[in-house]
């Protein structure tokens, strides 16, 4: 669905987005994710036709976008970060009016997607009265409108409270699962992206440094924690008998090759140790997102 | 889908307030004006220049001719301000309000976009100059009769009068004519909107050019190059009220005005075109 070739984005002489290179399969849900100027936003903006790239190609439903940006947003639906809305109108008078950007909408068409939204009853109260959520179930409503293939959500939750991010959480869940659409989750909230998507690529300045399944990301063979009250000397034991390689922030320890926590459970019992737990270690998107960010990219000092 | 989008364009601009700041200070001017009328002594000179050239003052001082006073200084000084204020945030008030970037994300074409808005800022021009001309007509109505009509414009060397029915006839022509002047300026305040800037930059950016060209237009060195000003062809108004009525010069300012507002709309086009709408 989405498709980015070797794009760069350069605002002046700085790079925004460098040779990003980037595939959204039909049916995904696809976690963008990237500190604050990361490059996100620019490009979602590339993708939607809004920024230019300085180079590459990015193409949408098969079309290019700067060529046939009309072609490739046809079936495209995005919600931005605190989404703008005209506030002394109506919400049905801002459906209409964004609809009709698209294609010409059926008053059937915007009663059913905005029953489908939970706005019924206030569609016609001006925009300038609703809540924070009734703000983003609008824009919901507004990017489904068209009957997209595809939704682009940049930063969905932001400026949400703790019950609005799980609302909004359970419809983007809804929508992949009812409608089946391809959704590109562009997000900070980690725990999110791990609850939602099945892919993710990470960017750090313009740069993607990771691009993969989160199912991958968890099943990364990591660490195992030791629960111990002498962890300095159990684990002395346990490299001494070759079966860690490593250990870590006073509780983890990394099985050497072939080596398995029973086998090291059991010497620890053995040599009297007291051993209050020990475990394979889940690594989470957060641990994993961490550690790449903290790898700084190449040529930096 | 055209019509749609511009009907949709309308009703974002006739749903806030501000697009009715205008038509609110006509009414407000105009009805001190009136009250002005009302308690001085304002005619005198107007009697002395009628009789003088042969005329019963009686038959001209009406509300035709107190109309088209009242408009001159609107005209000149608040009309170009209310229409700037509009085109300078057709572009970029959508921008800084970041309604720009969610219909950015939809397939219409940018210049189709601005087509619509463009169009809708027109619409908003002529509609503006007329009430400005129906309100200046109603008040003076109010405590004049509907007599003859004497028009008095030294700078353009215009004196004339006419009967009421002429003079109604002119008085919708010229109305014509400051919707040609609105236009423009609407047109040149749409173009800095399309620029990365604030409403209000547009809207002082467009009335600089306007003053600028006021300015340089009346500068003796410049006397040979005054059609290159657009001031120089905001005149027609009044000169439509000439004996006999110079068409050709006013066909030609128009079609200059005419040609200045595709100009400023298509450089406002291309420049937006090539922008990068970030939030």
């Amino acid at each position: 669905m989405i498709a980015l070739s070797q794009l760069t984005k350069k605002f002046g002489g700085r790079g925004a987005v460098n040779d990003l290179t980037l595939a959204v399969p039909r049916g995904e849900m696809f976690g963008l994710l990237g500190h604050n100027g990361a490059g996100k936003s620019t490009a979602i903006g590339m993708m939607l036709g809004q920024v230019w790239p300085t180079r590459g190609e990015v193409r949408v439903c098969g079309h290019d976008v700067t060529t046939h940006r009309a072609q490739a947003l046809q079936k495209v639906g995005a919600i931005f970060e605190a989404p703008a809305f005209y506030d002394y109108l109506s919400g049905w008078r801002n459906l209409e009016i964004l609809s009709h950007y698209t294609a010409p909408t059926s008053a059937a068409r915007i009663r059913e997607v905005v029953d489908w939204v939970g706005l019924t009853g206030r569609e016609l109260s001006p925009v300038k009265t609703y809540s924070h959520g009734m703000r983003a179930r609008l824009a919901l409503a507004q990017a489904l409108l068209p009957q997209p293939e595809m939704l682009i959500l940049d930063e969905p939750g932001n400026g949400l409270d703790p019950e609005g991010i799980a609302e909004m959480r359970h419809t983007i869940a809804r929508l992949h699962r009812e409608l089946g659409l391809t959704i590109l989750l562009s997000s900070h909230q980690l725990a999110e992206v791990e609850q939602l998507c099945t892919r993710i690529a990470v960017l750090n300045q313009g740069q993607k440094v990771f691009e993969g399944l989160i199912a991958d990301v968890k099943a990364t063979r990591g660490r195992v924690q030791l629960k111990t009250p002498d962890f300095a000397a159990a684990t002395a034991l346990l490299r001494q008998r070759g079966i860690i390689t490593d250990v870590a922030d006073g509780k983890y320890i990394s099985l050497g090759e072939g080596q398995t926590i029973a086998e090291a459970t059991k010497l620890l019992v053995g040599a009297n140790f007291s051993v209050e737990g020990i475990w394979q270690h889940e690594q989470t998107l957060e641990d994993f997102y961490l550690g790449l960010i903290k790898r700084k990219p190449e040529g930096e000092n | 889908m055209f019509f749609a989008q511009l009907k949709n364009e309308l009703w974002k601009l006739f749903g806030k307030k501000r697009t009715y700041i205008g038509f609110g200070s006509f009414v407000l001017v105009q009805a001190v004006m009136m009250l002005m009328f009302k308690y001085t002594r304002w005619e005198t000179q107007f009697e002395t220049m009628l009789s003088g050239n042969g005329y019963l003052a009686a038959d001209y001082i009406s509300a035709l001719t107190v109309a088209l006073i009242m408009l001159t200084p609107q005209v000149l000084l608040l009309l170009p301000l209310y229409v700037a204020l509009v085109g300078g945030d057709l572009v970029a008030k959508e921008a800084e309000d970041g309604t720009l970037r969610m219909i950015l994300s939809r397939p219409i074409s940018r210049f189709r976009l601005l087509l619509v808005k463009w169009i809708a800022g027109i619409i908003f021009a002529m509609l503006l100059v007329l009430a400005l001309n129906a309100i200046a007509l109603v008040f003076a109505r109010m405590l004049f009769p509907w007599k003859g009509m004497f028009v008095f414009a030294p700078m353009l060397q215009t004196f004339g009068v006419f009967s009421a029915e002429d003079g109604a006839k002119l008085y919708f022509f010229s109305s014509l004519f400051i919707s040609m002047n609105a236009i423009v300026l609407m047109s040149l305040s749409f173009m800095f909107s399309c620029l990365n800037i604030k409403p209000a930059a547009a809207t002082i950016l467009a009335l600089s050019y306007l003053f600028i060209n006021m300015v340089m237009e009346n500068i003796p060195f410049f006397r040979d190059y005054q059609g290159w000003f657009i001031t120089h062809h905001f005149d027609c108004w009044v000169r439509v009220f000439q004996s006999p009525t110079q068409w050709s010069r006013i066909l030609q300012s128009e079609l200059t005005l005419l040609a200045v507002s595709a100009t400023a709309f298509l450089i406002g086009a291309t420049v937006f075109h090539v922008r990068d709408i970030k939030s």
